[in-house]
């Protein structure tokens, strides 16, 4: 049996951000200008984005809210409603509450009925596993359709405010992400039929190497700690907080493992026969940052198996870098504004630097 | 990262490697010791018992090198000049390692006198003898991982051992070393892949002796800690 996405959707919170109006609106710590941000942004290339909380640091829309959204634009162009959903498979890194999951959290916002219902959880990778498990319960014949969904609201991490509650001096890992990433949501809408121009899901790999790499992003460790303590383990959630166990942090050194592991992920799958380099018409990474774009480039040149400048896609630089969602985000517009034709092939990557998970997808355009 | 022009051969032998190599290195992850370093919890101590036990393979690297070179007969002139010239540069390196011994506190005795990790036992056994046959085309895989794990000391080991045991450079400079001619001799490995590795049986021993290579070189450093 094979599976289709026959419709995507998106959704990105209020105006477009420029670079010059993000720290006004995330505020200034310690009433301090940034001194890192330029060079952060210079390295990622992110031009504009979106944030679910405005100037105030009010949350204008919910991660819940802004998932309905994308979900409903995605059927919106579909041809079934949300009567006839039969699963919803949802992801995020960090849901609004921290219990129940985030797709029961969903489900209520869209108003769905007598689904079958996956939550995953995890970072940048979380939006493909969803998928994988979206598109392995279609194939097994369990379900004929699935909505699969993926929202980030990271932005609630990054108010003046909390970097203040953790004490005096913010170190160059806990402010990393604050310049690379923020909010949005993407939708697909999978099928067993195929309709209209969509697009045929060959394949779906992930490859994780948490066994032999450390963290490198997280939340949840207190500042400068050998990790031998949570944010759970302390005895009020302001300690925590005061620890620095609240903000989020990039081991900054442990990042480039992220090109090479892609890279490794890439080559294996040529080796099975999954991926055959010529016969790759679009390619459409979410490498988090222009800087890693280089690098994956280079090597995989070097590697022999280099994929032509033309073929790449991305919509990072103006929609930012919105984690598990970017993936969703990006081929919801490659499909809108970008040209294709049937049998064109379509490799997606999303290497996830948590603790460096990669995953991978192989799509075909199909005409039904 | 200049581009490198390939045989098709080559190529596919430079897929294969490159994935040892990360394959290797996230062998290298699940060793304890290393596994310390990168959460900075590695003492002056920890490097010296790391030094330690790494004499023996820097000066056994030069006499597997020396005979590999011998072992190319006169169609392989060419390769023998590069390996011999290698072998040249690095044949003493081991003296490096014994003045950082020294300089993070060790004593020359200590080092000179110990005996081998079981690990570079293996290590050594398994390349002398790939080193003896005639024209031995596979060992440009254990050349492809040794001088990536030089790179690798030079650009993340050295400086993660300084910042942990409070040194200044001082100490680690055989490591160090290692970084400086880095692109020089990587070109100097991509032409010698594309020069041996001319046929799908050469490729698959090519792979194998870096596989190989990789196990054994861990091993090494899974014995660092293994006293009796």
């Amino acid at each position: 049996m094979s599976v289709y996405i026959n419709s995507t959707g998106h959704f990105l919170p209020g105006p477009a951000i420029s670079n010059d109006e993000m720290e006004p609106l995330l505020g200034y710590v310690h009433g301090k200008p940034s001194r890192l941000k330029r060079r952060i942004l210079q390295s990622n290339g992110i031009q504009t984005r979106h944030y679910a909380i405005d100037a105030n640091h009010n949350t204008t829309i919910s991660n819940a809210s802004m998932a309905a959204r994308a979900a409903e634009h995605c059927l919106t162009g579909s041809f079934i409603g949300k009567r006839q959903i039969k699963m919803l498979s949802a992801a995020t890194s960090q849901g609004d509450v921290v219990l129940p999951g985030f797709g029961s959290m969903l489900q209520a916002e869209l108003g769905l009925s007598d689904i079958e219902l996956h939550s995953s959880h995890g970072i940048c990778s979380g939006s493909m596993m969803a998928l994988k498990a979206a598109f392995t319960n279609l194939k097994a014949g369990e379900q004929p359709n699935a909505l699969v969904v993926a929202s980030e609201l990271t932005s609630r991490l990054f108010k003046a405010s909390r970097y203040e509650a953790a004490g005096t001096e913010l170190d160059f890992n806990a402010e990393f992400l604050r310049w690379m990433l923020s909010d949005g949501a993407g939708a697909l809408l999978l099928e067993t039929q195929a309709r209209g121009r969509c697009f045929r899901i060959d394949w779906i790999r992930s490859f994780s190497h948490a066994d032999a790499y450390p963290v490198c992003m997280s939340v949840g460790y207190p500042t400068d700690s050998n990790h031998s303590q949570s944010w759970q383990d302390y005895a009020t959630y302001a300690q925590a907080e005061a620890a620095g166990a609240l903000l989020i942090r990039q081991d900054v050194r442990l990042l480039e493992n992220i090109v090479k592991l892609g890279v490794d992920g890439y080559l294996r799958l040529i080796s099975e026969g999954r991926v055959q380099p010529d016969k790759v018409d679009h390619v459409l990474c979410h490498y988090s940052s222009h800087y890693f774009r280089g690098k994956i480039f280079d090597m995989l040149q070097r590697a022999g198996v280099g994929i032509a400048e033309h073929k790449w896609y991305s919509n990072l630089y103006s929609r930012g870098n919105t984690g598990c969602a970017s993936i969703f985000i990006m081929l919801d517009e490659f499909r809108r504004t970008q040209s294709y034709k049937t049998g064109d092939t379509i490799v997606c990557m999303v290497p996830e630097s948590g603790r460096f998970n990669n995953a991978y997808m192989q799509l075909t355009v199909v005409e039904a | 990262m200049t581009e490198h022009v390939l045989s098709p051969q080559g190529q596919q032998c430079l897929q294969a490697l490159m994935r040892v190599w990360f394959e290797f290195e996230r062998q290298l992850g699940r060793v304890p010791l290393l596994q310390r370093l990168e959460r900075g919890q590695f003492s002056k101590a920890d490097y010296c018992q790391l030094l330690l036990n790494w004499r023996q393979q820097v000066i056994e690297g030069s006499r597997w090198i020396s005979r590999c070179a011998s072992s190319f007969d006169r169609d392989y002139s060419d390769v023998r000049s590069t390996i011999i010239g290698h072998a040249r540069e690095e044949h003493r390196d081991y003296e490096m390692l014994e003045r950082d011994y020294v300089a993070a506190g060790g004593s020359l005795s200590d080092i000179q006198n110990a005996a081998r990790n079981i690990g570079t036992e293996a290590l050594h056994g398994f390349l002398m003898y790939r080193a003896s046959q005639p024209n031995p085309v596979d060992l440009i895989g254990a050349m492809w991982i040794i001088e990536g794990l030089g790179q690798k000391m030079a650009n993340d080991w050295a400086a993660q051992i300084d910042k942990a045991s409070g040194g200044d450079g001082s100490y680690t400079r055989f490591m160090r070393y290692h970084g400086a001619n880095d692109d020089d001799h990587m070109q100097k490995l991509y032409q010698l892949i594309d020069r041996l590795c001319q046929s799908p049986a050469q490729l698959s021993s090519i792979v194998r002796t870096a596989r190989v290579t990789a196990r054994l070189y861990c091993l090494q450093l899974e014995e660092v800690e293994h006293d009796y």
